[in-house]
């Protein structure tokens, strides 16, 4: 946490408030990493139980969320946060709204298997080798969070783009699957919902790697695409 | 994809390093300051631009007010103070011998932090400086004490007791008073030394709206304990530490993305 300096305010109470939202951020981090996981756990083994239980799971995703939020607010309106400590706490909001999404996208796949159950499947074997990968992302990003590391964020940032092509590639193999029997619409839809849903998440990641970037660096890189990123942080 | 490069908010930002000769108020150069063997001052160049707030923000004892008052000459009433560099106000050096002290005060007001009436009336207090000018005109005076008053924010909630006694007014309104005082002589640049610190805080903001007014005609410099006040008020900041200049650049960026740490212990309130 060296990069952070969170304990060296002269008010010690700041100091505390500062690491305790930001271990409720890890801790909410670490949910949502487990959520997903058993979200595309279940898209492999089809285990109702557990896809039900994600489901009920993300009600507590919401709840942190609002009291970080709640947090932050207060520490705003106490303490007139500036530099550092102003970026870090709104890099804190934004990365849990990216976080609460996320937890949504795995509500969406748990949702997606509880619906699809009983009924023939196409396969899905491409979908949950995507799977594993945005869960390799998101666990990469939290850990670079946690650390704010900055060389870890931009490399993360690049692997966005190879969840992007696997997705191209799963919406290609279902269009085949569409385009030979139309009767398996309704269950290709629902797959690409889900395999829409680990995109997304892949796009939330890269979203928390940017607010690591703006904490350390204080520069907003965002829409500026990852072949430009290592030349503006050159700069 | 659109691409979308992100803009600085205040399209006026003015660029410190290049400024042209016109936008300039003052220019600080190398300024070093002793009072007797102890050096306060060291190497300070700075630019002022002309109608801007400037803020100075620092620890107790860096040298922000000796570096405010070297700018009216107020350092010349101590004995032990020695003076090597340069301040020029509007290209001209304030410290070489031709120049007048009474009229670079005329040009270069100043208020404290305690607001300092003279014990007479506020219609009185206000034209002080024109009177020892040798004003006598009546209408001259009264048009004057309008025009000050107003430009201090402070007519509307005297204008029907001017031959009262200044001390009768509060202290929010005793400091108006005297800001009103300072540019009833039309200055050019108006220092002011921690001009909120004995206010509550409600007189504080109506002091600040005056500062956000008082720019469009003054140079302003601020010196200021309080941060958030400096961040509110100012245009470019300067944050000295130990008698030295260690960050100055436009307010917006000093206070979200300092580039030396020192600034940025100092403003998220980090012991160093």
């Amino acid at each position: 946490m060296d990069n952070m300096n969170l304990n060296k305010h002269i008010s010690g109470q700041f100091n505390a408030e500062l690491e305790g939202v930001r271990n409720q951020v890890m801790s909410m981090g670490g949910l949502v990493e487990q959520q997903l996981n058993d979200a595309i756990d279940t898209v492999h083994d089809q285990n109702l139980e557990i896809a039900r239980r994600v489901v009920e799971r993300d009600v507590k995703v919401n709840s942190l969320e609002v009291s970080i939020d709640e947090e932050c607010t207060r520490m705003i309106a106490k303490r007139q946060p500036a530099a550092s400590d102003l970026r870090l706490i709104i890099a804190i909001i934004k990365t849990i709204a990216d976080l609460e999404r996320i937890g949504d996208e795995a509500k969406q796949i748990a949702h997606m298997v509880i619906d699809n159950a009983n009924k023939t499947q196409p396969p899905l074997v491409s979908i949950e080798n995507m799977g594993r990968n945005v869960v390799k992302m998101l666990h990469n990003s939290l850990d670079a969070f946690a650390r704010m590391d900055v060389e870890a964020a931009v490399k993360i940032h690049e692997s966005d783009k190879r969840v992007n092509r696997e997705y191209e590639s799963v919406v290609r193999e279902l269009m085949t699957f569409m385009m030979e029997d139309p009767r398996s619409i309704p269950n290709v839809l629902k797959v690409l919902w889900a395999a829409r849903a680990m995109e997304r998440v892949g796009d939330r990641c890269k979203n928390i790697c940017e607010y690591i970037i703006y904490f350390v660096k204080g520069k907003d890189v965002r829409h500026i695409g990852s072949d430009n990123l290592q030349s503006i942080l050159d700069e | 994809m659109i691409s979308v490069t992100p803009t600085n908010a205040n399209n006026q930002q003015l660029d410190l390093n290049n400024l042209t000769p016109a936008q300039v108020a003052l220019e600080i150069k190398d300024l070093n300051l002793y009072y007797g063997s102890k050096q306060a001052l060291y190497d300070v160049s700075m630019k002022i631009p002309k109608g801007q707030v400037t803020a100075f923000i620092g620890p107790s004892g860096c040298g922000k007010s000796t570096l405010l008052r070297c700018i009216n000459r107020m350092n010349d009433l101590v004995d032990i103070c020695n003076i090597e560099g340069e301040i020029n106000l509007h290209g001209k050096n304030i410290y070489d011998k031709s120049v007048d002290v009474a009229s670079l005060r005329r040009r270069v007001g100043m208020v404290f932090q305690r607001p300092n009436p003279f014990p007479k009336s506020i219609y009185e207090n206000v034209i002080y400086g024109l009177r020892l000018q040798g004003i006598k005109d009546r209408r001259t005076l009264d048009d004057a004490v309008e025009r000050s008053l107003r430009g201090a924010a402070l007519w509307d909630e005297v204008k029907d007791r001017l031959h009262d006694n200044a001390f009768g007014l509060s202290g929010g309104q005793q400091q108006r008073l005297v800001i009103a005082r300072a540019i009833a002589i039309e200055p050019e640049v108006l220092l002011l030394d921690e001009p909120t610190s004995a206010l509550d805080p409600i007189s504080t903001l109506t002091i600040e709206e005056l500062i956000n007014d008082l720019k469009s005609k003054y140079t302003v410099v601020i010196v200021t304990h309080n941060m958030q006040q400096a961040a509110r008020v100012s245009d470019q900041t300067a944050f000295m530490y130990m008698g030295e200049l260690i960050e100055y650049s436009d307010t917006n960026t000093l206070f979200t993305t300092p580039k030396m740490k020192k600034t940025e212990d100092y403003i998220t309130g980090r012991y160093g």
